[in-house]
């Protein structure tokens, strides 16, 4: 699936990663490379929700990016 | 001196229990409380000083009275203070016959001198950790650590830590951060790597650790809550954090069959899985007390485990007991504790001990903030009443629950808060109750899927801004049906929209009661009533801060309402007022974007559901506003 948002960095936890898309959801980032780590940039991203994951962030489905672009 | 101290102390605790009992006739039991106080519980037997008594005369007694006295009781009377001496006339006497010492003290009380007679209690300060940083854990004294650690320590008490590890040994690579040493390890077990050397390899178990058992009064780093607890390190989650719901739930198996009594669990997400419902349920069955944090999405969704039946689920406030903005809530929370609130500052999240992040073979003192931070508070306070003697999850969680804190103004049990901000120490007085008159004794506020009773402010509350634009849209969509219909069905343009019975019920789903914004103060309730009626709706029904919901952001209601006026014509314009106000709202949410729609699996959903419902809405109304020709 395609998500087009914003990478954050958000201070909860440890410090997390994650992907505000445009329709209001929140997802942890995953995979990619430490390239898409820039808080505030706009990306598309092609990637897979996965379902059966859990962790410390808590903020929502962990998004695994398989590839991405910045817009 | 320190006899001299002890008997002030006494003195001073007997005056207080004499002005309590005056002022109980007339106060109101406040219900934010535990309706009992651990001074009210039967006495430590430990604190008497066996053959010792304390008797207060009347001020101005003087020393040729006590010396008659003396005699006539054959008890040898000092004065407690020589400074205060014969003024305070507070006096001490040693070697009683312990056998008769009730009958005296009757006796004692009966002479006209006297003010009060009584044991004499051994009293000790606090116990105050030497941990150089202890003062920065304004978390420990929110939930009242200080005298719960008089009470228990969590001795022998072994909390599962299923977390990225503990940094609990040197082993390899790996060492034990310097304020664990002296913590008490039972063995665990690494379910990413299969070994059992649980060891920490990412810095949010080691963090999640501290806060249940750091070593305490070793002059030292930090303080943690059960210290005297026993750590078992479960690592399920992977370097970066993450871990899958097949090991977590094979870990709450193997950490309630290796003698884990409580299992914390600072991790949450991905969909509800029937094989770690069945862990959970396995664990608590086994005596287990399971803790899991509710999740830091800020949204009305607990998270798995949370959520799960029979576990306690966590949310976090800030060191101004104010619920932290990221913390997530709903009907399945349990308890708040303090995750800490960032927002307030860095000092404002919890401080530990733990290894620095990209490098964990170095120990740091962080502060981090999170309900992970919060959900140990609660596992080591579980594990203190566990040491103090609970019998069982069901007795640990009742006292828990019972003693804990609603907000300021708010009673009982919330969606937000769930039965409040934890106590340790009023949790202790209230297991020592539960034990000693049944456990019939304590009750815990309903959970109620509705906000709870508002009784003062909480929140500082401002009126959203007026929006009249889904009035315009009711209007103009008015202007609309009038126009499709023929000349004979049309009711008068004037009368119509003049008439109350149409235009008020019109208003109100629009726009709300706006007048009160007016002449009232802003408070939860007149906030809530200028909204228009959708919005309070599914403010009242689903609780505060919850998403719009496609219930009552639908046709539902007015067609509901309008099969009514089948029968009861005269309801006719009262329906068609509200059926256009609501198609008003749905066609304004979907112009502006629509909102976010509670259970609708698809975002893009919303828009076409909103139309949809606002076009039946419409027809609804053109049917009420039709004038019935015979």
């Amino acid at each position: 699936m395609k998500v087009t948002g914003e990478v954050k960095f958000q201070d909860l936890e440890t410090g997390i990663w994650t992907l505000a898309s445009d329709d209001g959801k929140t997802y942890l980032l995953a995979g990619g490379d430490r390239k898409l780590k820039k808080p505030g940039s706009r990306v598309e991203a092609e990637g897979e929700v996965d379902g059966d994951s859990l962790g410390i962030a808590m903020v929502g489905p962990r998004f695994v990016v398989k590839s991405y672009k910045f817009i | 001196m320190t006899r001299s101290a002890a008997v002030l102390i006494s003195a001073t605790f007997l005056f207080a229990c004499s002005k309590e009992q005056d002022e109980a006739a007339f106060t109101p039991n406040d219900l934010t409380r535990p309706a009992f106080t651990i001074d009210e519980l039967p006495d430590d037997a430990s604190a008497h000083v066996p053959g010792a008594i304390v008797v207060d005369f009347k001020d101005g007694t003087t020393k040729a009275q006590f010396d008659a006295i003396e005699s006539q009781w054959g008890i040898d009377l000092e004065l407690a203070s020589e400074e205060e001496g014969v003024d305070s006339a507070i006096t001490v006497a040693t070697g009683v016959d312990e056998v008769d010492e009730e009958a005296l003290l009757a006796r004692i009380r009966l002479n006209p001198d006297v003010e009060a007679a009584e044991p004499l209690m051994k009293l000790t300060a606090s116990f105050a950790p030497n941990d150089p940083d202890y003062s920065k854990q304004w978390n420990l004294q929110m939930i009242n650590m200080p005298k719960a650690w008089d009470k228990s320590r969590g001795k022998g008490v072994i909390v599962a830590v299923l977390d990225t590890g503990i940094a609990y040994e040197d082993y390899e690579d790996f060492k034990q951060v310097p304020d664990l040493k002296g913590a008490k390890f039972a063995e665990g077990y690494d379910f990413v790597n299969r070994d059992k050397h649980a060891n920490d390899d990412h810095g949010h178990g080691t963090h999640v650790a501290g806060t249940i058992a750091q070593t305490t009064d070793n002059a030292a780093g930090v303080a943690g809550v059960a210290f005297e607890a026993t750590l078992m390190p479960v690592k399920v989650l992977d370097a970066f954090g993450s871990g899958s719901s097949a090991a977590i739930s094979d870990a709450i198996r193997w950490a309630a069959d290796h003698g884990a009594q409580v299992i914390n669990m600072s991790l949450g997400g991905g969909g509800r899985s029937q094989v770690m419902a069945n862990a959970v349920e396995y664990a608590r069955k086994k005596g287990v007390v399971v803790v899991c944090a509710a999740g830091n999405g800020g949204r009305g969704v607990v998270e798995y485990p949370a959520a799960y039946p029979g576990s306690v689920a966590v949310g976090a406030v800030g060191p101004k007991g104010v619920k932290a903005p990221y913390s997530s809530w709903g009907k399945e929370l349990d308890v708040a504790a303090p995750g800490g609130d960032k927002s307030l500052g860095e000092e404002a999240g919890i401080l530990q001990n733990t290894i620095a992040p990209g490098d964990y073979t170095k120990s740091v003192y962080a502060y981090y903030q999170g309900t992970s931070m919060a959900t140990p508070h609660v596992a080591a306070v579980a594990a203190l009443i566990y040491a103090a003697g609970a019998k069982n999850p069901d007795q640990v969680e009742k006292a828990l629950y019972a003693s804990a804190h609603p907000p300021a103004g708010q009673t009982g049990w919330s969606e937000t808060y769930g039965h409040g901000v934890i106590d340790a120490q009023a949790s202790l007085a209230a297991l020592k109750k539960l034990q000693a008159e049944g456990d019939e004794a304590l009750t815990v506020a309903p959970r109620l899927e509705q906000p709870a009773e508002i009784t003062g402010e909480l929140h500082s509350y401002t009126f959203a801004d007026l929006n009249w634009t889904p009035l315009a849209w009711a209007v103009g969509l008015l202007a609309f049906v009038l126009l499709t219909m023929g000349r004979r069905e049309r009711p008068g343009y004037f009368n119509l929209l003049f008439s109350p019975a149409f235009a008020v019920p019109l208003v109100l789903v629009t726009i709300g009661m706006f007048f009160f914004r007016y002449f009232l103060a802003p408070s939860e309730l007149s906030t809530l009533f200028t909204l228009p009626i959708p919005e309070w709706l599914s403010k009242i029904i689903f609780g505060r801060g919850s998403l719009a919901n496609p219930i009552v952001y639908s046709a539902l209601i007015p067609v509901v309402l309008s099969i009514i006026a089948i029968k009861f014509t005269a309801w006719r314009p009262v329906i068609g007022g509200l059926a256009l106000g609501f198609a008003g709202i749905l066609g304004y949410s979907a112009w502006a974007g629509a909102p976010a729609l509670a259970w609708l699996p698809f975002t893009f959903l919303a828009i076409p559901f909103l139309v949809v419902n606002a076009m039946v809405c419409l027809f609804v109304a053109r049917a009420m506003l039709r004038t019935v020709k015979p």
